[in-house]
């Protein structure tokens, strides 16, 4: 499973992660002993029904929920020793969302938008968010605001904002999920692109398109890795 | 073709994307704000309530206290001395003990009284009699001549009723006096009541004591000294004379306007805590609409500070800004009033009223500063997770 491609330790990696939630009646084992490496330049699809832990899956992997047991490693790094401060400087460095409803600023432009992870940094990523939005077929979108936009532009303004940073890893969370079939292949294709450029990429889904696109399928089914 | 549109587009808005990048919590928040104008505007519309009731009350207050003063002023320079119960009246020895207590500080200056009919060309009215040699020391008024040779000064009120005007004739007790001067009671403040008084040339007087020593002194220091002095000469073996400082008086009416300006700023201070009551609410609503992309910001990695410092700015400006309108039309307003009735523009702009301008606004902007705190922070420390799933 651990095929590196020569580029050194792997970008993010799962290790024995369990996730136990307090539930109303009882607890819920949401991830159960989940082993998973993210590999450069590799497009995973995490498919599975509602409910079962893939979302939970992905929020490990983006260092936005820490696991009940088990380690999540960054470039051969243990995460669970940085502080909160130091993750979010992970995520906007390393890391890269597209969510499912796209979730842009409505009050912010395109542009604006693509620039938002970085907007409070001193250096301008203005030219790269033109560059990126160029990139996506968006670039006479530019000043739109998100509700001038079709669904698949959003979709595209948010893959342009998770690449902003350069991420080591593309985190896609129902990338398709808003999408016909058409604008998801296209989104899709765009992210085969951003695989190619050496950029991990795990799509949680379960839109059986995008694991057309995959290199990887593995299914998670009640908490449980299979694949 | 594509390239070309999107730099004439920077172009065209350089300066507001400039601004941006240089404040990047304020520019977000502005357009936080104008998402719901309506809702911005009235958490706003509280604050400038606030600061308009604060601001014109405390301007108000100020002005009168300052118009009274200055009406009241020469009131706290005097120290009316006066013979005390079961004494007699004052004699040179007392005189002369005050003149020592007030030398360098002011003008003594020593009255004969008493009460007589005084009938004029239209009329006889019972008058108080008083005799100086000092009348414009003692009345600080301009027609009141220097000293009165074979004449008397009337008050403008029993003159009124005599029919006496300067030049003609007044009788007190069988002997005929020339009417130098009216005095103008309007003008004058005096412990002596001047508007019914006759004042005449000391030695129309038979007694040769004093009813009462007037001091004027040069400050309401010296007033004090002076008092003091005239206590420890005249009352430390027995209590000899009564000293009645009237700085004492004007402390406490001083102090007077001190505890109403404190009660009424109090009242429009409440007027403002609802005001922060209102943007903590509104504050409080747009947090929670707004979870989801405050998830958004934390997930990319936008720093739980950041976050709080743009929500802190938004509640911060409906401060800056509601206080800025406050503060105008309550300036106005008191400049109006001020304008409008009796009261000196002069008492109005005086440097405590700019105090209370600047103190309103900065307890505005807090206020609304204070209101965005707890929204603020809730929002930004709450795990992204939970707050994407919201």
């Amino acid at each position: 499973m651990n095929d590196g491609d020569g580029h050194g330790s792997p970008p993010l990696r799962l290790d024995g992660i369990t996730k136990q939630y307090d539930g109303g009646g009882g607890t819920v084992t949401a991830l159960d002993d989940v082993d998973f490496t993210v590999e450069r330049g590799e497009v995973t699809a995490i498919m599975g029904p509602s409910g079962s832990g893939k979302s939970t899956m992905l929020n490990m992997l983006g260092l936005l929920d820490d696991p009940t047991t088990g380690s999540v490693e960054l470039l051969g790094e243990r995460v669970a020793a940085l502080s909160a401060r130091e993750r979010t400087d992970v995520r906007r460095k390393r890391v890269g969302f597209v969510f499912q409803d796209f979730h842009l600023i409505p009050t912010l432009s395109a542009v604006e938008n693509v620039r938002l992870p970085t907007r409070f940094l001193d250096a301008d990523y203005t030219d790269r968010a033109v560059d990126l939005l160029g990139r996506v077929g968006l670039a006479d979108r530019l000043r739109h605001t998100p509700d001038e936009l079709s669904g698949g532009q959003k979709q595209r303004v948010a893959i342009a904002r998770s690449l902003i940073n350069e991420p080591d890893v593309l985190l896609a969370d129902e990338p398709t999920g808003n999408l016909d079939r058409d604008t998801g292949e296209a989104v899709l294709g765009e992210i085969q692109t951003i695989a190619d450029a050496g950029v991990g990429v795990v799509a949680v889904t379960h839109d059986s398109l995008v694991g057309e696109y995959a290199d990887r399928t593995v299914e998670l089914v009640d908490g449980v890795l299979d694949g | 073709m594509a390239d070309e549109r999107a730099s004439d587009q920077s172009v065209e808005s350089s300066l507001a994307t400039r601004l941006a990048r240089r404040f990047p919590a304020g520019s977000l928040a502005v357009r936080n704000l104008s998402r719901q104008r309506l809702r911005a505007g009235l958490a706003m519309l509280g604050i400038v309530i606030g600061v308009f009731a604060v601001i014109t009350l405390g301007m108000l207050g100020t002005a009168l206290q300052t118009a009274a003063l200055a009406e009241l002023g020469g009131l706290g320079n005097q120290v009316i001395i006066s013979p005390d119960d079961g004494e007699e009246n004052l004699g040179p020895r007392e005189v002369q003990a005050i003149r020592q207590a007030a030398a360098g500080g002011g003008t003594v200056i020593p009255l004969n009284s008493g009460g007589a009919s005084v009938s004029g060309p239209n009329g006889q009215s019972f008058a108080q009699l008083y005799g100086t040699t000092q009348p414009a020391a003692l009345f600080a008024v301009d027609d009141v001549p220097d000293t009165l040779r074979q004449g008397v000064a009337v008050g403008d009120e029993l003159a009124a009723g005599l029919g006496a005007r300067v030049g003609s004739a007044v009788e007190i007790e069988g002997n005929r006096y020339r009417v130098l001067a009216i005095i103008d009671s309007e003008g004058t403040f005096s412990p002596i009541r001047p508007g019914s008084a006759v004042v005449l040339p000391p030695d129309e007087f038979v007694a040769d004591d004093y009813a009462q020593v007037v001091v004027q002194a040069d400050s309401a220091d010296d007033a004090r000294a002076i008092a003091d002095g005239v206590r420890e000469r005249l009352n430390t073996r027995q209590e000899r004379v009564s000293v009645l400082s009237l700085t004492s008086v004007l402390s406490r009416i001083t102090e007077f306007f001190a505890l109403l300006n404190g009660f009424l700023l109090a009242v429009a201070g409440i007027s403002l805590v609802v005001a922060g009551v209102s943007i903590f609410n509104v504050m409080l609503m747009t947090v929670s609409e707004r979870r989801g992309e405050i998830g958004v910001l934390r997930a990319v990695g936008v720093h739980r500070d950041e976050v709080l410092r743009t929500l802190l700015v938004e509640s911060t400006l409906l401060g800056v800004v509601g206080g800025a309108l406050g503060a105008i039309l309550g300036t106005a307003v008191v400049v109006g009033v001020a304008l409008g009735t009796r009261l000196p523009l002069s008492a109005v702009l005086v440097p405590t009223n700019g105090l209370v301008v600047l103190g309103a606004f900065g307890f505005g902007m807090l206020i609304a500063l204070g209101g965005g705190l707890y929204p603020a922070y809730r929002a930004a420390w709450e795990p992204p997770v939970e707050s994407l799933r919201g």
